[in-house]
């Protein structure tokens, strides 16, 4: 490393706290030493880090430099590559998985230590911004292979393959139902990049019932339904996702009808999944709900614990992590209602342990979870307070804004007041309103009181403790 | 005669864009240290939820992405349609419609990165997702995004931030007056942040230095729409 930037590193990591430095500091680099009449450059992996650096820390490398060559230098700010950030850098890198799941898929573009990837598809993306295989808009990381497979979804999975082998021939059309976040997006990619690896030739296309939504829209105002129509009766395969969305909007209902109908008889195989059985589907034609049975209709439930686990697992091996059963169990045990917020926890331990160099264990879960799981970080209210503070007590939360003073009132009232300042950022007045109207004078009083009190009554502090613990959650 | 006071209250909100150059860090620096990894790396999604003033508007309007406000565009329409940058605050706030809109933008900008391209999508919530109150689909594309509490500053560091944002105005406030001002206005920075501005304001406009008494007045008639 060359002579300035290197004194410049060890003189920020002296000033700076080592989170700081590794953050800001450590993934810069210092361009243009051998030629100081050209200026220094100075690169950051990104836009943010660069923003950040030249708002605070630009003027003090100034500083360094001028002091360093006894003459200013100019220093320019870019963007570069090299090393990128490496407080978090591994953890966020791979863990690409994309949000919809509920297996590992493995990203192909980064590189991804574990898990070979889906192969055909894949590999021809990348050839210009609209290689044929974009078009599709396929999701490449959603394939069979990487699908983990339970009770909840095997039967939806061993119709969508047979599906895949036989396009337009099995079940047409396949209709996939099952709450959000349980996986009907990764098993109609699957069924589409299935199909294409088959026989590349095919012409498939996923469109999510928005977007089609969009189309008819566009379609109409440009007075190309001709286009339209001819575009998606031209498709092998038509693959639509959560057609719940076409509740209500009628224009794209018919238009999605003539499709329907073209395709079917022309032995085009159609996929559609929705988040309800057909016949439930609010705001939908009749005749619609009536052709979407007409195929097979198969539902995917939300995934039983062993199933999660090993969800979790199968993701964690994707971004080269072992995660044993203990953090995996703890993990589905918290989350249970769907799978895409599983991949959030995941990708929250990974990076926790990252920043704070330990290994993946039950603690640090627990830890790194906490800005996660919904219920350890419930919002504090006053009335919470007053509520907690009078059952802990035993005493009425009418009593809390009464006028009583009795001490065995006036304590829990203080020590109320004194959470309320502690865990919510109201003002003195308004934490007074909320007491039967007292003035803010009472309320610095109270809290005054109890800073005191806390310091010398053991008991005082053990109830301040065990109400915080309640209070957090 | 003084100009109205009207006048001052309506003034009452943030001056310029933030910069990143007044941000306390302070607790957030695993949040912070994410957040900077994020921006090079390939995720599409990143989620700062926390408590108002804990500094989420802040970071947002300073990451360089298309910044757009849930709570004053509940229908997400000054989100642009290609952006490949969308800084997304308040959700919690989005109606209907905008949620359905920030869901395509996900699904837009997630087939950008598998395809190779840019995109990025910062969001902001004052709670953690497994609590919020949005369509379900939405919601649960957001539990799996990297998701960091930002904390709030503590007094004693709300003390000093503010203590530093007079500085950086030219303002000479002793310490009590700083306590005084935290003591009778609620205590989130963006509100504190506000009324050191008014104050700057006032001070100037009636030629008056900084006092007690001033500081008095002023509260009093920003009291209803601050506390």
């Amino acid at each position: 490393m060359s002579g300035f930037w290197s004194i410049c590193l060890s003189q920020f990591e002296q000033e700076l706290p080592p989170q700081q430095f590794n953050t800001w500091i450590k993934p810069l680099r210092l361009e243009g030493e051998d030629n100081l009449a050209e200026g220094l450059r100075l690169l950051a992996p990104n836009g943010f880090i660069l923003k950040w650096v030249k708002e605070r820390y630009l003027s003090r490398i100034e500083e360094l430099a001028h002091s360093h060559f006894s003459a200013p230098v100019a220093i320019s700010l870019g963007i570069g590559g090299g090393r990128t950030a490496v407080a978090v850098a591994r953890p966020t890198a791979p863990a690409a998985a994309p949000a919809e799941i509920p297996a590992a898929a493995p990203r192909i573009m980064a590189p991804a230590p574990a898990a070979a990837p889906a192969p055909a598809p894949a590999a021809r993306r990348n050839n210009g911004p609209q290689s044929s295989y974009e078009k599709t808009r396929l999701i490449p990381g959603f394939t069979f292979d990487n699908l983990v497979v339970g009770k909840a979804n095997d039967l939806a999975r061993a119709a969508a393959m047979q599906v895949a082998q036989n396009p337009g021939v099995s079940y047409n059309p396949l209709f996939i139902y099952g709450g959000v976040g349980l996986g009907k997006t990764h098993i109609i990619h699957a069924i589409g990049n299935a199909i294409l690896q088959a026989d590349p030739d095919k012409v498939v296309r996923y469109v999510h019932a928005e977007d089609y939504y969009s189309d008819v829209v566009r379609a109409y105002q440009q007075k190309s339904f001709d286009v339209f129509k001819r575009y998606y009766k031209s498709l092998d395969v038509l693959l639509v996702d959560d057609v719940q969305f076409f509740n209500g909007k009628n224009r794209t209902q018919e238009e999605f009808f003539f499709v329907f109908n073209a395709l079917t008889e022309a032995k085009k195989q159609i996929i559609i999944t929705c988040d309800t059985y057909p016949k439930d589907i609010n705001g939908l034609d009749d005749r619609l709900v009536t052709r979407f049975d007409w195929g097979l209709t198969v539902q995917i439930e939300p995934p039983e614990t062993e199933m999660r686990v090993a969800i979790l697992k199968k993701k964690a091996e994707a971004e080269g992590v072992a995660l044993d059963d203990e953090v995996a169990f703890f993990i589905a045990k918290h989350l249970r209602s769907n799978v895409r917020e599983l991949e959030g926890a995941l990708k929250k331990v990974l990076a926790y342990s990252l920043f704070h160099g330990r290994e993946i264990a039950l603690d640090l879960a627990k830890d790194a979870l906490k800005d996660v799981i919904g219920a350890f970080n419930r919002q504090i209210t006053v009335e919470n307070i007053q509520k907690t503070v009078a059952e802990y007590y035993k005493i009425k939360v009418a009593d809390l804004y009464s006028k009583k003073r009795t001490r065995a009132i006036a304590r829990p009232r203080q020590v109320a007041m004194w959470l309320a300042k502690d865990l919510t950022p109201h003002s003195y007045p308004m934490i007074g309103d909320a007491f039967g109207g007292r003035d803010h004078t009472t309320v610095l009083h109270a809290v005054r009181t109890i800073d005191t009190l806390r310091a010398k009554d053991n008991e005082l502090n053990h109830d301040l403790h065990v109400l915080l613990q309640v209070l957090k959650g | 005669m003084l100009p109205p006071m009207r006048q001052l209250l309506l003034d009452l909100m943030p001056e310029s864009p933030p910069s990143l150059a007044n941000f306390v860090g302070d607790g957030n620096e695993e949040a912070l240290a994410a957040l900077a990894d994020w921006f090079s790396g390939p995720q599409p999604l990143f989620l700062l939820w926390g408590e108002a003033g804990s500094g989420k508007s802040h970071l947002l309007q300073a990451s360089g992405l298309h910044y757009v406000d849930g709570a004053q565009d509940p229908l997400l329409a000054g989100a642009p349609a290609e952006a490949e940058g969308l800084a997304v605050d308040n959700v919690q706030a989005l109606a209907e419609a905008g949620q359905i809109a920030l869901f395509n933008h996900f699904n837009r900008l997630r087939l950008a990165v598998e395809n190779g391209r840019p995109g990025k999508l910062l969001v902001a919530s004052d709670q953690p997702p497994a609590a919020l109150q949005l369509r379900e689909d939405l919601r649960t594309r957001l539990g799996s995004a990297l998701i960091f509490r930002l904390r709030p500053l503590s007094d004693e560091e709300k003390l000093a931030a503010l203590a530093a944002q007079a500085a950086d105005r030219g303002l000479k406030l002793s310490r009590e007056a700083l306590t005084y001002l935290m003591n009778r206005s609620s205590r989130d920075m963006r509100t504190l942040a506000a009324l050191l501005a008014a104050l700057d304001r006032y001070s100037l406009e009636h030629k008056r230095p900084i006092t007690l008494p001033l500081l008095r007045e002023v509260l009093q008639h920003a009291g209803d729409s601050t506390v």
